[in-house]
């Protein structure tokens, strides 16, 4: 499985290489493999099914434009980073277009947001992923969101932000407050650093 | 699936079932998405059975839409590229530097020149030269007024803000216009009969004077307006005299009133002196080239 998987992989760096020279048999073959997982990904996030429509064609329509930028890396992370970005975008205009006079939003700073590795990152990392589940059920479903954004989906606090409708201090907050919870809930569940659950 | 680390586990099909439909629990949801970004075997077989769903008539539309978004560049690149290259630089300068030139300004001096040809020996009127010699200075300074200005150029706004544009463009389409006009008009003099007319050349420097003068007073009230007045002030101290002499007087009326404005050293360096005189005034108002100029 490992080789197929290796297989798949060179597969999908090859395929964008021939839709970056504009090759629609690849694009064809390139969204069959990933837009069903991006939708369903999508839809987990955001409850208008439209905005969803949205978001996956203008992701597919941006891999036409920067396939060229691709730079080896693993194909599904770099289509959902584009993905996640659309949709802190669609988010941005709905918010813009439901009130007219709000604040000004600075312009994005593109690139450098690569987040370090966050507390919560590394909860996620070193434990037993059964005990950080049944943790994660524990905590308030915002507070979930919050780490949703931020940790699984790479988002950084201000797009985070932007696709919570939130202001980023509270981003911030919850994301303390979602570390100290999960930290209680986790001993809750395991009192014992080195037992595991059952 | 029974611990976090990606790389041992692949995602079993109830796991993805449950995924597609939306059912799985968040914890478990965010170790699958995590997991997908970088197995593309799981991410394929995820993406097959959101296929199965209801989701499968949004996926097909939009992978219609994306299909048809192919960048048309390189659809089109390749078949026309070669037979569509950009004109050479050389055309494209001579097409941007007149609009007088291309427009109906060209056929106007034709039609003097040829009709002062007509004239002259088709015609049977004598002084020919000396009408040309009165209407020669007008053609180039009508060119400068169709050549720069919101009335004669439909991106006048967008050339003004140009690097390029203002007094350097409005001189390099003055260039145009008289390197069309200056040897036609001279040679057609030359062709014709003198009779009693100054040379053919004569009005070379009264031309230069008039287009400069029309150039300098433009930066003032705009290129029509300077080259209406310039060409009606000279039209009106040449042909002043001639409208009132009686009717088979008017040719030798016009030649010596040609005479007394052309010929003659002095009043020859009066014309350069003029000319010398609104070119300095030129160079002095060039900033207001760089404003928009009314029309």
């Amino acid at each position: 499985m490992g080789g197929q998987r290796e297989k798949d992989g060179a597969g999908d760096a090859a395929l964008l290489r021939a839709v970056a020279a504009g090759d629609p048999a690849a694009m064809a073959d390139l969204y069959d493999r990933h837009a069903g997982w991006l939708h369903a990904r999508l839809t987990r996030r955001c409850a208008d099914p439209e905005v969803v429509r949205e978001v996956l064609q203008d992701t597919f329509v941006t891999v036409w434009r920067s396939a060229a930028g691709h730079r080896g890396e693993e194909a599904g992370g770099w289509l959902w980073t584009i993905a996640a970005r659309r949709l802190v975008d669609a988010r941005r205009a709905q918010e813009r277009a439901a009130r007219v006079a709000g604040p000004p939003l600075e312009p994005e700073p593109h690139g450098g947001y690569e987040p370090a590795a966050s507390a919560e990152d590394r909860v996620l990392a070193g434990l037993e992923y059964g005990d950080v589940g049944a943790a994660l059920d524990r905590i308030s479903p915002e507070l979930r969101e919050v780490l949703r954004a931020t940790v699984v989906d790479g988002l950084s606090t201000r797009e985070a932000a932007r696709l919570l409708g939130i202001p980023e201090g509270t981003v911030k907050s919850r994301a303390r407050r979602a570390r100290a919870e999960l930290r209680t809930a986790l001993g809750h569940l395991n009192p014992s650093p080195l037992g595991g659950m059952a | 699936m029974s611990n976090g680390n990606a790389r041992t586990w692949h995602a079993s099909d109830g796991l993805i079932a449950r995924y597609a439909d939306g059912s799985l629990p968040e914890p478990d949801a965010w170790s699958l998405e995590k997991h997908l970004e970088g197995c593309a075997g799981c991410a394929a077989r995820v993406s097959r059975a959101v296929h199965g769903t209801a989701a499968g008539a949004v996926l097909a539309q939009v992978r219609e839409s994306v299909l048809a978004a192919a960048p048309p560049v390189l659809k089109q690149v390749a078949p026309e590229a070669p037979p569509a290259p950009a004109p050479p630089r050389l055309a494209r300068l001579l097409w941007a530097v007149g609009p007088a030139v291309r427009g109906a300004w060209l056929p106007a001096v034709l039609l003097v020149a040829v009709g002062a040809m007509a004239l002259g020996y088709g015609g049977g009127f004598p002084d020919a030269r000396a009408l040309l010699l009165a209407i020669a200075p007008v053609v180039p300074v009508a060119g400068v007024a169709l050549s720069y200005g919101p009335h004669a150029d439909p991106l006048y706004e967008v050339v003004a803000a140009t690097p390029a544009g203002g007094l350097r463009l409005a001189l390099t389409r003055t260039a145009a216009v008289l390197g069309v006009s200056l040897p036609l008009l001279t040679v057609a003099g030359l062709l014709l009969p003198a009779s009693g007319a100054p040379a053919a050349a004569a009005w070379l420097l009264p031309g230069l004077a008039l287009t400069l003068g029309s150039l300098a007073l433009a930066s003032f009230v705009g290129c029509r307006t300077a080259s209406g007045v310039t060409a009606g002030g000279w039209l009106c101290a040449v042909l002043a005299p001639v409208s009132a002499a009686p009717a088979d007087g008017a040719g030798a009326r016009l030649a010596e009133q040609l005479s007394r404005c052309l010929d003659g050293t002095g009043t020859q360096g009066a014309w350069a002196a003029a000319a010398a005189l609104s070119a300095a005034l030129l160079v002095a108002r060039r900033p207001a080239y760089d404003r928009l100029i009314r029309s």
